[in-house]
């Protein structure tokens, strides 16, 4: 069986993405290990309290050799405007969860409502990441 | 308006420790939130749970101490620190007394935390390269 283990965002600062992840979104750290055989490469990864095979990776933005200059920029650019990736979470109670996150001080781009599928809210991360915060209706939970 | 009971006030209390154990919260911000006095709070949530509101705080920080102990390679201070704890003295007397060895030893009694890590082979071939430097042996402009 295929399962989803691990999937990964771009983020402009690790320190700053770690603080946002765990103080205001309230993921745990599931590993933060740097490697300096691999020029102090970090990995870091983040994923939700009780749900402890999924995790999302946290990774800067490389330069060369790994990354060119002029890609790095790219990659940089579509991350400030929205556009480097999305993550969609569930929870099962939307309002709550959207009164709670912004009483943290998590800025949402927009707040609770009613959709086909549920309710549904959205922010960013601080490097602009995408993120949705989904209340799934009843019948398609069940489903 | 529906009755709720009165160990509802308990819970949320609980769960504010299993949500914001990294923040420099105490017993009194979680009796604040249950709406009691910290006395009352603390015996009426012993009762409910069978430990003291300070003791369940202080596991839940050691328990995700250890985990990051074993997942990660931050340093003792650092996990302190992210945990909520101010103090690496007492930290280390308490988990040393919860878990039967000191930080440090409860670390190297499991693998390295690069090896739960599973940094994947991808990230080994791209981050392992070494830069390629011209010196003319292949052919390449020389360096001016």
């Amino acid at each position: 069986m295929i399962r989803i283990a691990t999937a990964q965002i771009w983020v402009h600062d690790q320190e700053e993405a770690l603080a946002f992840y765990t103080q205001k979104l309230g993921f745990e750290v599931r590993a933060d290990v740097t490697l300096p055989e691999l020029g102090d490469f970090r990995w870091l990864t983040v994923g939700p309290p009780g749900q402890e095979d999924v995790s999302v990776v946290l990774m800067a933005i490389p330069g060369p050799p790994v990354m060119d200059a002029e890609t790095a920029e790219q990659v940089r650019t579509l991350m400030g405007k929205g556009f480097a990736g999305t993550v969609f979470l569930t929870t099962d109670d939307c309002r709550a969860s959207y009164e709670e996150l912004r009483a943290r001080g998590v800025e949402f781009t927009e707040t609770p409502e009613e959709r086909p599928y549920g309710i549904d809210a959205g922010f960013r991360d601080p490097s602009g990441n995408t993120f949705r915060l989904t209340q799934l209706a009843e019948e398609l939970v069940s489903a | 308006m529906a009755f709720v009971p009165p160990v509802r006030h308990l819970l949320r209390a609980k769960d504010l420790a299993d949500r914001r154990y990294a923040d420099a919260i105490a017993v009194d911000d979680l009796a604040r939130v249950a709406g009691l006095s910290r006395a009352h709070f603390s015996r009426e949530f012993r009762r409910a749970f069978g430990e003291s509101p300070h003791a369940y705080l202080l596991t839940r920080r050691l328990e995700r101490a250890a985990a990051l102990l074993r997942t990660t390679d931050r340093t003792v201070a650092e996990i302190c620190f992210a945990v909520g704890l101010a103090s690496v003295g007492s930290f280390t007397s308490s988990f040393t007394r919860a878990f039967g060895l000191s930080p440090t030893r409860y670390r190297a009694a499991f693998p390295p935390a690069r090896a739960h890590a599973f940094v994947p082979a991808c990230v080994w071939r791209a981050y392992g390269r070494p830069q390629h430097s011209t010196n003319g042996e292949d052919g390449g402009p020389a360096p001016a």
